[in-house]
């Protein structure tokens, strides 16, 4: 069994509203002014025009799964104690992507296509804050 | 159509597996010696030395970035540049592309690429935290405990989703591979498998079982690219490049918007207008593999599977010995064994080993042209090269 931490994320001088905003449990996704796009992870310039003007919008944190799996063994280090425990690749409402992790009791049942919502979750160190999400058809039951 | 420039007219090889006895430099030094003596060379014709990354020990990277097989192996003051090319498992593509293009510039005449590393003597848990920083986002994905065989797992739910392939389809790619490596001395699972057992074997990320992930291996190989003018003097089995096409489609998974293609059909289009050839041409496949997912897309994305889905096609034997296209006849990283940048390099010279004719018992008669894939990282691009007995 491993005893080495969970990596954490080291936030940029970009991404750092990202993480701030995960801290405070609000879900933001980062925009070019210039071209009005949504960009998803944070970049220093958009990747679409290479414009320098970016801001973070609010997002409603819903999307669908693109993919998904439940890791049942073989985890990096730092992850032996999460096992079972579930990737995947969400397809935001903005229509950019990102991974994350769905969590919940009924996080096995997830499946491509199914409706989530972005929740929070405090990593290792009580500092970070990952944004995760749950299924959407969860939601109103005993969590 | 390109005109032909270059052809591959040498390869060097070592068995794959657990050699903690066998150091990187050894296995380099026997590589290197064996593909420059197959084609009929000295190690003073050699002009450009391209050894590729090696992840398992820095050191030994080290060595290969700063010239030192150049000295071993008797090059000094004859080689004019030793150069790494690095495209983690797409480093075969890349650096066979990289040679055709100094070759074709005039800039080199005697190439020599070498892979030689030894990710199957990392202790478990080291291996398993390597590969989940090649290609893998520290900061919007490593938090996530994402992994190399979660890279599999993903592609695979969503592959399976889009095109309805079947457990036992997917398994068949693995089973396919290892009746392969039993005709492969060079192998390490040589032993029969069957469908069952794959499907019985431990999950490890689903859907993905323990029999569906590649395992860690030393090894080592290495290839000499010449002028394709040059080449039939040099060797009797000149293996020329005919075309290559290539795409990136991500760096982290994440960004990847269609996993179940990534970029093989655009990559696939390009090689076979370079070549003048198409998929009625291609008379063997030499697939890189790592997971079962990835032969299955490539074999879509090239149109190699008579209208079928290659799952099914698969299936159907169509891949194995005896079958209308044999794929990867070294049995892939699946069962010759995962040697880092090397799995894509050792599927490259299988393909260029049977259209020389060298390839023993898995020997695929009547060969004229192979299509050779890879792909590096988290499959962050889509190579595919088309090789061929015959210059045009």
């Amino acid at each position: 069994m491993s005893t080495q931490p969970r990596p954490l994320p080291q936030p940029s001088p970009w991404s750092a509203p990202y993480w701030e905003a995960a801290r405070q449990r609000r879900f933001v996704i980062q925009a070019c002014r210039a071209c009005d796009r949504p960009i998803m992870y944070p970049r220093k310039f958009c990747p679409h025009c290479l414009g320098d003007d970016l801001e973070f919008r609010p997002s409603a944190g819903t999307g669908e799964i693109y993919t998904v799996t439940t890791q049942v063994a073989g985890p990096p280090s730092g992850f032996a104690d999460a096992l079972p425990y579930v990737i995947a690749v969400i397809r935001l409402d903005e229509g950019v992507q990102l991974m994350s992790n769905i969590v919940g009791d009924d996080r096995e049942r997830a499946r491509i296509g199914d409706r989530v919502r972005v929740d929070f979750e405090t990593a290792g160190d009580g500092e970070t804050v990952l944004p995760v999400f749950r299924l959407a058809r969860a939601e109103g039951r005993a969590r | 159509m390109k005109r032909v420039t270059s052809a591959v007219v040498g390869i060097g090889e070592v068995p794959s597996g657990k050699f903690p006895d066998r150091s990187e430099l050894d296995a380099a030094l026997t590589v290197c010696r064996e593909a420059i003596l197959d084609a009929g060379l000295g190690p003073r014709d050699i002009d450009v030395v391209l050894p590729v990354g090696a992840l398992a020990s820095s050191h030994w990277n080290v060595d290969l970035v700063f010239s030192r097989l150049t000295e071993e192996l008797g090059m000094l003051r004859s080689a004019k540049m030793n150069c790494q090319v690095m495209a983690g498992g797409a480093t075969s593509s890349s650096a066979l592309a990289v040679a055709d293009a100094l070759i074709a510039s005039g800039q080199a005449r005697r190439v020599l690429v070498v892979h030689s590393d030894a990710v199957g003597s990392l202790p478990k848990q080291r291996g398993i935290d390597l590969f989940a920083t090649t290609g893998v986002s520290e900061e919007w994905e490593a938090p996530y405990g994402h992994n190399m065989n979660a890279v599999g797992a993903l592609a695979t739910a969503r592959y399976m989703h889009e095109t309805g392939t079947t457990e036992e389809e997917l398994a068949s790619v693995c089973v396919s591979l290892r009746k392969w490596a039993a005709l492969n001395p060079n192998a390490m699972y040589r032993t029969p498998l069957t469908i069952e057992e794959v499907l019985g074997s431990k999950m490890i990320a689903t859907p993905l079982r323990s029999r569906h992930c590649n395992m860690l291996a030393d090894g080592a190989a290495a290839f000499v690219v010449a002028p394709a003018k040059d080449a039939p003097s040099l060797t009797k089995t000149p293996v020329y490049v005919r075309g290559h096409g290539s795409l990136v489609t991500h760096y982290s998974m994440s960004q990847d918007t269609d996993l179940a293609r990534l970029g093989f059909v655009e990559a696939g289009r390009a090689a076979y207008a370079e070549s003048g050839l198409g998929a009625g041409d291609i008379q063997l496949a030499a697939i890189y593999d790592a997971y079962p997912v990835w032969p299955l897309i490539a074999l879509d994305g090239l149109g190699l599977c008579a209208g079928e889905r290659a799952g099914a096609f698969v299936a159907a034997g169509e891949t194995s010995p005896g079958g209308s296209l044999p794929m990867t006849t070294n049995g892939g990283m699946l069962s010759m064994g995962h040697t880092g940048v090397g799995g894509g390099i050792a599927v490259l010279v299988e393909g260029v080993r049977q259209l020389m004719g060298k390839a023993g018992p898995r020997q695929v008669e009547n060969l004229v042209n192979a299509v050779e894939t890879a792909s590096g990282g988290t499959w962050m691009d889509s190579h595919v090269t088309v090789l061929s007995r015959e210059a045009a």
